[in-house]
């Protein structure tokens, strides 16, 4: 697709996530995509009841290049005061997804929230969920080609030319001549000045 | 009952009509409906005037926020940030910052003055939200006078923005490391004077809608939410507050120094929109105690932003004088900051709920992802599942109660 303005790539097989400074946010696990629902069903018997958001991330020149990130919170499924939830914990779970399969298993059995979350990925990077019971485009139209998020994707659409300014008498036609129309800047000026001296206004400043 | 049909061929989402056979209908709700709160659109069947199914189209309102991020500055892409939740941008500029400030390793360092004031302004952001939810909420029910009263409230909210930050909607004020500026002179009489007027206005819009028979007749009973379909529809905020599970942020994981006040969170156990109502009008109360708090602490003056000219502009004054502070402001306007590899989720807690941002550097001067958890995406998901065997009349009440926000819903 051609694009008046390409998009910063840095084609590098960097892993942020692999570097990351020492930031107590959540407990982290990495799975490939044919243990994400062993791990995912686990986590959820273990307590994590909430899925809170799943996310897409492209890392293009890395592999496998994408990642889709689910954030998971240990939450209890009753009535519970603000001192029984405590601080509850978190895992994040990284599921690294090739660009050749891009699909991984769809979780929407286990937590219904998944559904819109999944579709979104779908959408803007191109990600199956094998399984989902209605996987098509969330926020873009449903015949939209390419996948916005993707890093490779132009910005803005493809370059077009430039519709030309139309000319106006006044401005363009001053010492070019009399156009067909007759209206030239000076005819206009003198056009002006009858109709002021025909209705009396300004009349001592008229030539 | 015949399964809707979803091919290619209807376009994706509308519902095979021609080859039913049964006495249902599909009504299409929106996406041009003053009720909806922004542009949704559900396609509704109903049979008689009992919803039996709700499909929630969204994305009319997509504008790419996420992709423009990436390609900004780290200090710009605030500013499209703030245009998500465009009724409480002052929470999405916080976490948003809050998860650069850890990715910095300057999280420990931001002044003191600097947390109270975010403290202050988040709070009120609070309150102007639930303002706008509460009298278009009231509208949706035929009570059109509330709404007067609290846009009143709002508009004097949106006064203080205005005059810290300089812009009414997205003020753009809270920065790297602290707040762009202090405090200008006027704001706190000013704030005064709104603390002043709270209580008697919210005692006459709590007369007008709270104790309304027509608005409990509507309200109560409708759109019942249970703590596990909460749980497992993974609702935030005043909706999961509804059904008796006392989760916020605020409490669970404080930060800009929330652990400092007192307050409570409202919890009801009903999980109906009535329950929702209620929770919503405790919590703006609960918002005006952290306020008044805060506002005994703003006398004490201090710094309002982190001074490392690494992240945070030098003061103008200094700008004419040093060499140093000169090329320190050109750099971080030209090319601003650089953050450090990794990846961070930050959560805080928005009018809405759990409102997430999982923020991805590669080390370069602007962000590689900037995904966010819009609380209202997931809230008004839920409209699926509690949609179904109610009246198509209630399906505005049921909308109203989830305050969806449509700039966070599509980004």
């Amino acid at each position: 697709m051609p694009s008046s303005q390409t998009p910063p790539v840095g084609a590098t097989a960097l892993d942020p996530t692999a570097i990351r400074p020492e930031i107590a946010d959540a407990r982290i696990v990495r799975v490939t995509p044919a243990e994400l629902r062993a791990t995912l069903e686990a986590l959820k018997a273990d307590g994590f009841a909430m899925l809170l958001d799943i996310g897409g991330v492209d890392y293009p020149g890395r592999a496998p290049r994408f990642d889709v990130v689910y954030h998971l919170l240990n939450l209890p499924v009753h009535v519970a005061s603000a001192a029984e939830i405590g601080t509850p914990a978190r895992t994040r779970v990284l599921c690294g997804v090739t660009e050749d399969a891009a699909s991984v298993p769809s979780v929407t059995d286990l937590w219904p929230s998944a559904d819109w979350a999944e579709r979104e990925i779908f959408d803007l990077y191109g990600i199956r969920f094998e399984g989902h019971p209605d996987l098509r485009r969330i926020q873009m139209p449903n015949d939209w080609e390419g996948y916005p998020l993707r890093k490779d994707y132009p910005l803005r659409g493809p370059a077009r030319e430039r519709t030309p300014r139309p000319s106006f008498a006044l401005k363009s036609n001053v010492g070019a001549g009399t156009p067909a129309s007759g209206r030239t800047a000076a005819a206009l000026q003198k056009q002006i000045a009858q109709a002021r001296a025909q209705d009396g206004v300004g009349k001592d400043t008229a030539p | 009952m015949s399964t809707p049909v979803l091919t290619e061929t209807t376009g994706g989402y509308a519902v095979d009509v021609i080859e039913r056979s049964d006495t249902s209908m599909v009504l299409s709700m929106g996406p041009q409906h003053p009720s909806t709160h922004g542009v949704l659109q559900i396609i509704t069947e109903i049979e008689g005037e009992i919803v039996t199914k709700a499909s929630p189209e969204i994305g009319y309102l997509h504008t790419g926020i996420e992709k423009s991020a990436e390609n900004l500055f780290w200090s710009q892409a605030s500013t499209v940030i703030e245009r998500m939740d465009y009724l409480s941008p002052l929470t999405n500029a916080l976490c948003y910052y809050l998860a650069v400030e850890k990715l910095l390793g300057i999280d420990n360092q931001i002044p003191l003055r600097a947390q109270r004031i975010r403290v202050l302004l988040s709070e009120l952001s609070r309150i102007a939200s639930h303002c706008v939810w509460l009298g278009t909420g009231g509208i949706d029910l035929g009570a059109l006078t509330g709404f007067f009263y609290c846009f009143d409230l709002r508009e004097r909210i949106l006064d203080l923005f205005e005059m810290s930050g300089g812009a009414r909607m997205h003020p753009n004020y809270i920065r790297v490391g602290g707040v762009g500026q202090d405090l200008p002179d006027g704001f706190l009489p000013k704030l005064d004077g709104l603390i002043a007027m709270y209580e008697p206005r919210m005692r006459d819009v709590r007369r007008l809608l709270q104790k309304n028979p027509i608005l409990q007749d509507r309200m109560i009973d409708v759109g019942i939410i249970s703590c596990e379909d909460a749980v497992a529809w993974s609702l935030t905020g005043p909706v999961l507050r509804a059904t008796g599970i006392a989760y916020d942020v605020r409490k669970a994981m404080p930060y800009s120094g929330y652990e400092r006040y007192e307050f409570d969170l409202p919890v009801r156990t009903e999980g109906d929109a009535y329950a929702r109502f209620l929770v919503r009008l405790d919590e703006m109360d609960e918002a005006m105690r952290i306020i008044r708090q805060v506002r005994k602490e703003l006398d004490e003056p201090g710094p309002w932003q982190i001074v490392d000219t690494k992240f945070a502009p030098p003061p103008k004054e200094t700008i004419a004088l040093s060499m140093e502070a000169l090329i320190h402001h050109f750099k971080l306007v030209s090319e601003s900051f650089r953050v450090p590899p990794g990846d961070v989720y930050q959560a805080v807690e928005g009018p809405r709920g759990e409102l997430g941002y999982y923020v991805v550097s590669n080390g370069d001067n602007r962000p590689w992802r900037v995904r966010t958890r819009p609380p209202s995406l997931y809230n008004l998901q839920v409209l699926k599942k509690i949609a179904i065997g109610e009246l198509i009349a209630d399906m505005v009440v049921m909308i109203g109660s989830l305050d969806p926000v449509f700039g966070e819903v599509d980004r």
